[in-house]
């Protein structure tokens, strides 16, 4: 196991090097720089730009700039936010944290709501729940996440004003935007933990749809294919139950692909929150990495695509392990 | 992005030349394709969406900006059209009253209230309007309308948005960009996978490590972030690209550059696969039989290798489509599609519904261009699931 991890660390950091040369050149692809806009700025002396050019490195032949900024990031640093003027980590950290407990809450909704999805469909193959959960499966895959997002925020809405008329209610049902109520700082903390899990409720089921209508489709497909083999009807010839047979024996080889997934998942969901995080204000990475881009405060689009490259690469080289870990048919030699 | 349901390409790309006696394989696929009941609808359904859309000018009452400053009608609701006469209560032809702007006296919001002394309007076929000219797949030239009323009335079958652009002709035009993005975008990536995949595939070494590296390269960044930076960079009229090919960054090139961007993005996966093929088959003994008989390695590599791995190609693109429709409307949603301020796409419309906030609970009729956004990607999906069961010798039925 030592030899092979080793291995494949050694491996990703050429794929390592190489994205963030590419991300490093798609970002200089328009001359200007964070400062440019001030050159307008009758206020700021261009001396003044001048020297904050030369504190940020930014005067400097690209080549220079490029190895300076993989030096620095192999120390740790991740450069300087010019807009804040204070290290990118602090600028990024609290978006990335924030996306992470969306991120996390929906793969768990993902796994317990679609393996019974999943398993019932293959169960009952043909039933009348079983073309409901893979009609709603379309559905769901054709749905942008965004407008999904949308949908559930004019639900909502809808939903109070048929409260109020009926029964004088006048309060939504969930949260609708932000991450936190106005009178959160005054909470305590067990409060606040509350807090955002109700206000994460509906985003963070938006943002798993899509994965839990793929997910429920292929684990059905795994199950039917496996419940059809000879090791089944073994099973069945000497008695065993239904029950067993199910859980035990076609269920476990099916979920194989799904728990090596779990690495894939967490990078694919912070993209997948991105458009989510944008409707309800969700105060997360997509939002930080439009705003840093507009801003061209580069160094703060640059640690955001390198940790998210990380993020990627971890979630991978994870998948890769726990395959070889859960399938005793994969050597790791 | 949305990874399209793969399929085992091994057993497609031997599987050439004919399947049953008598029957050429495209006969085959047809027979079999036919016979998914699901994925004819979903054709179906997007053989009609796309013709409404080439003919969006001559369906759609208004041009695709066209408001007026005063009276505006900002928000106005879907119009109610009346068919029973207000008198006798009997079936009559189509009317709408005309609509006057007023202010609800306890919210002091705007409200519009039908005009009933100004007596009815009747809805007009064949109408023409000057002002809202529109051109037919580029070829003919028109200013007719199917429908359309007298001024000062004007009608909003699915209400208006935050300048008083009637959101049914726009939802009409959308489809022009959100239908043809998708496909645009998959010829992009076919390109560019077929063109590296084959490289890679044919003379492996250091080309096939190359061109392999370079995918897991790009594999690596975030795919939603990397078109994020993409597109609003390039975007920029400054940037070197630009600058280098003379472009101004119009309407037209911007659609053209995100098409590119798409296509650019996705064909990773594409090519890794045509790679593997490839290496397959150029062993086989048709393709060794073809260099002994004296033919170039370009020409075996693009007369016969090329070609054995088109039923795997046909439904991957066509699997990949509704992931493009999918990635433009989200990227339309947040400013950066290929539509500008002069055209309009269904995620761009979708992005008025947030113009007001959370306002959308008194604009809920700006949501409405999200639905054929769902159609067109459920119907491709369907199209592709039923393409993959028809090439697919093992999923056939008799």
């Amino acid at each position: 196991m030592g030899p092979f991890l080793l291995r494949r660390l050694l491996h990703l950091l050429p794929t390592f090097f190489g994205a963030m040369l590419l991300a490093f050149l798609i970002s200089q692809l328009t001359p200007g720089d964070f400062f440019t806009m001030r050159e307008m700025d009758p206020n700021v002396r261009p001396e003044t730009l001048e020297r904050l050019r030369a504190q940020f490195g930014l005067d400097q032949p690209l080549a220079i700039q490029f190895f300076k900024w993989i030096w620095s990031i192999l120390q740790g640093d991740l450069g300087m936010s010019m807009q804040s003027n204070q290290p990118a980590w602090n600028v990024i950290a609290g978006p990335i944290q924030r996306s992470m407990y969306l991120v996390i809450y929906s793969t768990i909704l993902l796994y317990v709501m679609a393996i019974p999805l999943g398993v019932f469909s293959a169960v009952r193959q043909y039933s009348f729940g079983d073309q409901v959960i893979s009609f709603f499966s379309y559905i769901a895959l054709a749905i942008p996440n965004f407008f999904l997002a949308l949908l559930f925020i004019l639900l909502i809405f809808t939903v109070r004003t048929w409260t109020r008329e009926l029964f004088g209610f006048n309060e939504l049902l969930l949260p609708v935007a932000q991450m936190t109520s106005s009178n959160h700082l005054n909470m305590t903390p067990f409060q606040q933990v509350v807090d955002v899990f109700w206000h994460m409720l509906m985003p963070g089921f938006v943002v798993a749809t899509a994965g839990i209508a793929g997910f429920t489709r292929v684990l059905r497909g795994q199950m039917l294919e496996y419940l059809g083999s000879d090791f089944i009807r073994t099973a069945r010839a000497k008695g065993l139950g239904e029950r067993s047979i199910t859980y035990k024996h076609a269920l476990r080889p099916a979920l194989i692909p799904f728990v090596a997934g779990i690495g894939g998942l967490l990078p694919s969901l912070i993209g997948g929150a991105g458009l989510v995080e944008i409707v309800v204000s969700w105060p997360g990475i997509t939002p930080a990495f439009l705003n840093a881009l507009n801003m061209r405060d580069v160094y703060v689009v640059l640690a955001l695509l390198v940790v998210s490259t990380l993020l990627l690469m971890i979630g991978n080289l994870i998948s890769d392990v726990l395959l070889a870990v859960v399938d005793p048919r994969i050597r790791y030699s | 992005m949305q990874q399209p349901p793969q399929m085992d390409p091994t057993n497609l790309a031997v599987e050439a030349g004919p399947a049953k006696a008598g029957k050429t394989q495209g006969r085959v696929v047809w027979e079999q394709f036919s016979s998914h009941k699901a994925a004819l609808i979903g054709g179906t359904v997007l053989i009609l969406m796309y013709i409404i859309t080439a003919f969006a000018g001559f369906l759609a009452p208004y041009g695709v900006n066209e408001y007026r400053r005063s009276p505006s009608a900002q928000y106005h609701p879907p119009t109610t059209v009346h068919w029973r006469d207000a008198e006798t209560g009997r079936l009559t032809a189509p009317y709408i009253y005309l609509s006057r702007e007023e202010r609800d006296p306890l919210t002091r919001q705007r409200i519009y209230v039908e005009d009933v002394e100004a007596g009815p309007y009747q809805i007009q076929w064949f109408v023409r309007r000057p002002q809202a000219s529109y051109s037919i797949l580029g070829i003919w030239r028109s200013d007719l309308h199917l429908f359309g009323v007298e001024e000062p009335a004007r009608i909003f079958l699915l209400g208006t948005n935050n300048l008083g652009k009637d959101v049914f002709s726009r939802i009409l035009y959308g489809g022009q960009i959100s239908l043809t993005v998708g496909i645009l975008a998959v010829w992009v990536a076919l390109f560019f996978g077929l063109f590296f995949g084959g490289l890679a595939g044919f003379y492996g070494k250091w080309v096939d490590d190359l061109i392999m590296r370079f995918i897991e390269i790009l594999a690596a960044i975030p795919d939603l972030f990397l078109l994020i930076i993409l597109l609003s960079l390039l975007r920029d009229p400054r940037n070197p690209l630009a600058q280098a090919f003379g472009l101004q960054m119009n309407s037209g090139e911007i659609f053209l550059l995100t098409v590119i961007v798409l296509g650019f993005i996705g064909w990773g996966g594409l090519a890794r696969v045509i790679r593997g093929l490839i290496l397959s088959l150029r062993e086989q003994e048709y393709a060794q039989a073809a260099r002994a008989l004296g033919l170039s390695e370009l020409k075996v590599l693009f007369k016969h290798l090329l070609p054995a791995t088109a039923s795997y190609v046909i439904v991957n693109l066509t699997l990949s489509i509704p992931g493009f429709i999918l990635v433009e409307t989200g990227l339309s949603f947040i400013g950066l599609g290929p539509s500008e301020v002069d055209t309009a796409s269904w995620g761009m419309l979708l992005r008025d519904a947030t113009n007001r906030g959370l306002g959308i609970q008194f604009a809920p009729w700006l949501l409405l261009p999200g639905i054929p956004i769902v159609i067109a990607i459920l119907c491709w999906n369907l199209v592709g699931d039923g393409l993959r069961d028809a090439f697919d010798p093992k999923r056939r039925t008799a």
